[in-house]
């Protein structure tokens, strides 16, 4: 969401110079021998890319973690990053809230990919909430994510046609890995008991999970983190966790604490004992170059720290030798 | 991350320098007549303006945006003149009735209409001068930033005022009374300088933000006037400090905090921060007021302000 007055002047102006900014001009010339850039938005989506891409390209991620992309505003480095990436990947349905307008701008020209948006039958996948308004947040469901993997894919093949079996090739990996991470998140959470299946979270970062997975979900905030919440919904909230008897709440890594704590205030005012269940990565990766800062350890952490919290079984050494002894 | 400078940080640092100096030359006056204060009145007032303009028309061309603006600034004035006299409050007590209602009349109206367009506040308050530097608008052959054209269109119609009605804003400032005996009404020229503000702050609020102007109307008056006491001296360094503020601003923002390993921040914060740190220098180091001149003169009384009466 970019400020009405610039859409209105850009409109304005279209109107009067009858330029067409919508165009893009995919047909970009494909890049040389040497590696090209890649600009990225999350760090999921960058974590993504340079799966598929490898030695090829370079990837420089914008939003760095810990940093909430609904409210995050672009820098000037960030606009140069845009402007001199030769292909721009970003998450998109308004996730990126203050930057799509940046990101929109600077989409003339170059080959650009919303992947939550770009795969084949992205409408019906989408959820949307009451207000319409669709959840950004594909790659809490793992098949969401491998969805997403195949608009990358296909972007890169694209751009860069002369490479295609290497892309292929890292494709079909990652994708062996995200459909391994898919039964293991799907066995995990069903270790749940199922009365205690419930995920109480700092914002609605985690429909596309409850939905895969069967868990159920609820948010203090909405879908984006732009819009406070209000006295009521933590009212409600708190007598839902007591009524429910739900044993723990979690905060997440790039979202105040605040809300959330207020929860487990309320509910023991109440006389039910609450606990922070654990740090979920939802819009935001762990440190770079960590295990939680990529895709796949982030995921594993998320789950395993619901798990633990809301007694479940966790497999030891999670994900990782999970996957070893499997095979 | 290397830093290198191009066309995107000349033109931050432009906007920024037109946005400054476009604020910095009524602030002279606001901050003469003291009511600095009223900068950071109208700056929020004008958020209805908008708003008003917008659903009253359902246009949204800018144009209705002036004007809406411009409405807003002389209600502001009006209203803030009207509560002091009659409810027998002082002018500071009344600015803040008046433009947090205001404000937040804005900010209901902006709600109430969000369902159908996205009326967001958050951009009126912060702006995004790293949007605006992409925004281009082609002229002729030459493409241009269109925050570029607008807040430079609104400095040079704020120069234009200032160089005609020189003589009645200043005398109106320094001695209302000698204004009226000479036929100047120095109710007027308050009005004027109140539409000016409010035309000037809608111009530098989409860069900047209507926080930032606040900073960019007052901070550099105030750095000016302690470096000179002659008002026309004044307005030239008031509005050198504003270019400079907008010049070590980006630079403070782009290239400061990845020397030290941070991301970089946003430009238009860090030009207040700038202003701030030219204030301080002048305030310690002013050849005439600095701190470290009058602490060697020991009790040396201020010189008065050029055309200063009695």
């Amino acid at each position: 969401m970019f400020c009405w007055i610039q859409r209105s002047l850009a409109l304005l102006l279209s109107l009067l110079l009858c330029n067409c900014e919508d165009a893009v001009d995919i047909s970009a010339e494909p890049p040389g021998s040497g590696p090209y850039r890649i600009t990225a938005t999350t760090g999921m989506v960058a974590d993504l890319v340079r799966q598929v891409a490898g030695e090829r390209a370079r990837v420089e991620g914008i939003i760095a973690e810990g940093v909430d992309p609904h409210l995050y505003a672009a820098t000037t480095s960030d606009v140069k990053a845009l402007r001199n990436g030769d292909v721009i990947f970003y998450n998109g349905l308004n996730l990126e809230g203050r930057l799509t307008g940046v990101l929109k701008k600077m989409a003339s020209g170059k080959p650009v990919c919303a992947v939550a948006e770009a795969f084949e039958g992205a409408e019906d996948y989408m959820i949307k909430d009451s207000g319409d308004e669709m959840d950004p947040h594909i790659w809490m469901d793992v098949a969401g994510w491998m969805r997403a993997l195949g608009a990358v894919s296909d972007t890169l093949r694209s751009y860069d046609p002369r490479w295609e079996a290497h892309y292929d090739e890292r494709a079909g990996i990652y994708l062996e890995t995200l459909e391994k991470l898919d039964d293991y998140v799907r066995e995990v959470m069903q270790s749940i008991p199922s009365e205690h299946r419930v995920l109480v979270t700092a914002h609605d970062a985690f429909g596309y999970m409850a939905r895969a997975y069967g868990v159920e979900v609820h948010g203090v905030q909405g879908l984006s983190t732009e819009a406070k919440p209000g006295l009521k919904d933590i009212e409600l909230l708190v007598d839902f966790l007591v009524e429910r008897e739900i044993p723990a709440v979690f905060v997440e890594s790039s979202v105040a604490r605040k809300s959330v704590e207020a929860l487990v205030e309320g509910a023991k005012a109440q006389g039910h004992v609450v606990v922070v269940g654990g740090q979920l990565f939802s819009d935001s990766m762990g440190p770079a170059g960590s295990y939680e800062g990529t895709y796949v350890g982030m995921i594993d952490h998320n789950v395993n720290t619901i798990a633990r919290a809301l007694g479940g079984i966790v497999p030891v050494g999670g994900f990782r030798q999970w996957r070893e002894r499997t095979q | 991350m290397e830093f290198n400078w191009d066309s995107l940080d000349t033109w931050t640092v432009v906007i920024g320098g037109l946005s400054a100096v476009a604020a910095a030359l009524p602030g002279c006056f606001l901050v003469l007549r003291r009511m600095s204060m009223m900068g950071d009145a109208i700056s929020h007032a004008i958020l209805p303006g908008i708003a008003m303009g917008f659903l009253l028309t359902h246009t949204r061309i800018t144009v209705v945006m002036f004007i809406g603006a411009a409405c807003a600034g002389l209600l502001t004035a009006a209203f803030t003149q009207c509560i002091s006299k009659y409810g027998k409050v002082d002018r500071g007590a009344a600015m803040g009735i008046v433009f947090t209602t205001l404000f937040a009349i804005g900010l209901i109206l902006i709600r109430q209409s969000a369902q159908h367009v996205e009326l967001d506040p958050g951009c009126v308050l912060y702006g995004s001068l790293e949007y605006s530097v992409i925004d281009m608008l082609q002229i002729g052959a030459i493409e241009l930033p269109r925050a570029a054209v607008s807040i430079g269109s609104v400095m040079c119609i704020n120069i234009l005022v200032i160089t005609f009605l020189h003589k009645e804003l200043a005398i109106s400032t320094f001695d209302p009374a000698l204004a009226t005996t000479l036929g100047i009404s120095s109710v007027l020229m308050h009005y004027i300088l109140m539409v000016v503000v409010a035309v000037t702050t809608v111009a530098a609020f989409e860069a900047l933000g209507s926080i930032i102007v606040i900073a960019m109307l007052v901070v550099p008056p105030a750095t000016a006037l302690l470096l000179t006491r002659r008002l026309s001296n004044m307005l030239t360094f008031s509005a050198v400090i504003g270019m400079l503020s907008a010049f070590l601003g980006h630079l403070g923002a782009v290239a400061i905090p990845p020397a030290f390993g941070f991301q970089a921040t946003v430009s238009s914060g860090m030009m207040a921060v700038a202003a701030g740190a030219l204030f301080c220098c002048a305030w310690f180091f002013s050849p005439s007021q600095g701190l470290l001149v009058r602490l060697r003169k020991k009790g040396g009384r201020l010189p008065p302000l050029a055309g200063e009466g009695s």
